[in-house]
């Protein structure tokens, strides 16, 4: 079942058409020649009465050729919510999802990172944002079974330096974090070839790195995976309060971009902000933070916001909760993942470490076990 | 037969040369022949025959229809209208709070905007009302079906899975309670693989697409007409970018709600649609709008920041 996945038939019929193809009486397509209309997109943006004022024909005349271009163009267009929750196909299905290479973590997500939408990693600096997106750049490598998609990852730094060090710990140290694949899978892959770094730190050269290179690379499928570090930091200086209509409509299209490569070719989208103090109880509430976060806001405002599919917030743990007695059996590096809001998940929460091998989710009861055992 | 001649779908350029010639009704068109017609109004006789046919065939109809069929002119007393509003049904939220603001729940042949911030609830709402569409009458539900536009890519079938799931659950602690015929009967039917076979999903991934298949829903609608709902999810997304022409965006949203009025009422159905919201800068402060304002004329909901729906059905 293709229907996610765009078919490049429908964006040809945004372009210059013949219209002795389609199934239309030939009055209207002499009509349409001579009132030199060339594509589908110039019919509906008119209205039905322009329509027969410039082809000079009848209401029933334009109804019929409304319809028969809409029938072409929307063929095969419909499906049931049963076919969608039926299919399995891992090219197709909605059930598949991005794997964070951690099980508790994908527990917190339902699978992982949905392969459709711009999801966005918000929070404080070090909380560990980075870290996540470089798992995610690994786990996309993976073969399908192991939750990956078998291809490769595109970085989009805009402000810091690509952190390659690191990235070379994650990868030497993959086999410890993944006990779950067999060694062997883990040596065929070559992690480093398929990370493709990208740097844009203004507003033009990003939109240029998104509408060339990365459609480049995702068409050619070496790339299912697109990572901005950080969406923020694009719109840090360039704008003043009074700019904020500009920005805004930077904003609307850089998201509409994204959002139609994540439709076009199915990948995921992880776009990384900053957040910024919540200057009242409005925007905190707006956010729908817990107690635990409402000091800080995610940048960028409501504009971003209605781009995004899924919002998560990551940050540090200033001191050992009570509720749980697991924050004391690690001290100083736990953090908490919260899904802020999704279409598919409730409000909540887990803690995690960074470890030299990578981010882990901490499973409360399991941990607990095995602290004592350590001790 | 006394069908005024601007009323005829004719061409306009011709329908204009008809009227600025005199003539008033379709029958003095018909009197007069293609010939006299021809001559008339300086057109060819093919044009005039064609015409004439178009005349006929509009008044034959205009006879032979009945005062119900849709697309016809008739008329009726303000009190009729009144009755027949009063008389739809609604479709229940199973959120008392948000069914009473609305007056019953979301309502038949209307159009109902949901607005909110992201992450509020707004296609939760839509979810909850294509299973809730379907509940069987006897449990107080109108056996509908439902056709879900989505604009966005935000309609998880997971999360839908849930909410029939939860609802098939509701009717049968009815069914349970009461334990009558008719509800064990209709539980029999009403079950998690037919609630999601009759939600119709359509994928717009712009606003072409999106007015494509808003032009194919009338027959759609004909074609399966248990449908008593229909999401489109959100309207605003396919419109907020890439328009440099605001003045067509207006016309093609204009245009939009034009034909779901038509169909909502034609159709007997609810049309239900998202929006989003928007910062309007004031000159002291900044407000929160719907966003594509005034494009719409429809009943509004506004889900307020930092406020859930209390518990739509648990899931």
């Amino acid at each position: 079942m293709q229907n996610d996945v765009e078919s490049f038939e429908s964006k040809l019929l945004y372009q210059e058409m013949d219209w002795d193809q389609f199934d239309l009486n030939p009055k209207v397509i002499a009509a349409l020649k001579k009132a030199d209309i060339k594509s589908v997109k110039e019919i509906l943006n008119l209205s039905e009465a322009d329509l027969q004022r410039l082809m000079k024909l009848s209401s029933a005349d334009i109804q019929y050729l409304l319809k028969t271009i809409s029938r072409t163009l929307r063929k095969n267009s419909m499906l049931t919510a049963l076919q969608l929750y039926q299919d399995k196909h891992h090219l197709t299905s909605q059930h598949q999802k991005l794997s964070l290479g951690c099980s508790v973590l994908d527990n917190l997500l339902k699978g992982g990172i949905p392969l459709v939408g711009i999801t966005e990693l918000a929070g404080e600096s070090s909380a560990g944002k980075t870290q996540i997106s470089l798992q995610l750049c690994l786990c996309v490598q993976y073969p399908y079974k192991y939750g990956g998609l078998e291809s490769g990852a595109v970085y989009i730094c805009t402000e810091d330096v690509f952190p390659s060090k690191r990235l070379q710990q994650l990868i030497d140290q993959q086999h410890k974090l993944r006990a779950d694949v067999p060694t062997e899978i883990i040596q065929k892959i070559k992690f480093g070839n398929s990370i493709f770094i990208e740097h844009a730190a203004d507003l033009d050269t990003f939109h240029n790195c998104i509408t060339k290179r990365i459609s480049l690379l995702l068409t050619r499928g070496m790339a299912r995976l697109v990572v901005v570090d950080s969406i923020a930091a694009l719109f840090r200086c360039e704008f003043g309060v009074s700019d904020s209509v500009t920005k805004a409509r930077y904003l609307q299209t850089f998201g509409a971009q994204l959002h139609s490569l994540s439709t076009r070719f199915r990948t995921p989208i992880m776009c990384i902000n900053q957040v910024t103090d919540a200057v009242s109880e409005s925007e905190a509430a707006q956010c729908n933070c817990s107690a635990v976060d409402s000091r800080v806001s995610p940048a960028l405002g409501i504009t971003w916001a209605n781009q995004l599919l899924m919002r998560l917030m990551v940050s540090r743990v200033s001191q050992p909760e009570q509720s749980s007695g697991v924050a004391l059996h690690h001290t100083g590096s736990v953090r908490t993942l919260r899904v802020v809001f999704a279409p598919h998940l409730p409000s909540s929460f887990c803690y995690y470490t960074v470890k030299l091998e990578g981010v882990k989710g901490i499973n409360p009861l399991h941990d607990m076990a095995s602290c004592f055992k350590n001790l | 037969m006394q069908r005024d001649v601007g009323s005829l779908p004719l061409a306009p350029a011709l329908r204009a040369r008809l009227v600025a010639a005199g003539f008033q009704t379709a029958q003095e068109l018909l009197d007069t022949g293609p010939c006299g017609l021809s001559k008339e109004i300086g057109i060819s006789k093919e044009e005039a025959l064609e015409a004439l046919q178009v005349v006929r065939q509009e008044c034959h109809s205009d006879a032979t229809q009945t005062a119900g069929a849709p697309g016809t002119s008739r008329k009726c007393t303000a009190l009729e209208l009144l009755e027949q509003e009063q008389a739809q049904g609604f479709i229940i939220t199973f959120c008392s709070a948000l069914d009473n603001i609305l007056g019953g729940g979301v309502q038949l042949t209307k159009i109902t905007e949901i607005c909110g911030e992201p992450g509020v609830g707004k296609t939760q709402l839509c979810m909850q009302l294509a299973v809730d569409v379907q509940i069987p009458e006897c449990f107080g539900g109108l056996a509908g079906e439902a056709v879900f536009i989505d604009t966005e890519g935000s309609f998880m079938v997971d999360r839908v899975v849930d909410v029939a799931t939860a609802c098939v659950q509701h009717c049968q602690l009815i069914a349970e309670a009461h334990q009558e015929e008719d509800h064990l009967k209709a539980l029999e039917t009403f079950s998690l693989e037919s609630i999601l076979s009759h939600i119709y999903y359509f994928r717009c991934r712009d606003y072409i697409e999106l007015l494509a298949q808003v032009y194919l829903l009338p027959d759609f609608l004909s074609e399966h007409s248990k449908v008593r709902l229909v999401v489109i999810d959100g309207i605003a997304f396919p419109f907020r970018h890439d328009f440099e022409d605001l003045s067509l965006r207006t016309r093609l949203l204009n245009g939009l709600a034009q034909q779901l009025i038509i169909i909502a009422n034609d159709h007997k159905a609810a049309v239900v649609l998202t929006n989003q919201m928007t910062t309007r800068i004031g000159q002291s402060q900044s407000t929160l709008v719907p966003a594509l304002a005034a494009a719409v004329p429809a009943k509004e909901a506004a889900i307020p920041a930092g406020g859930h729906c209390p518990n739509l059905h648990a899931g």
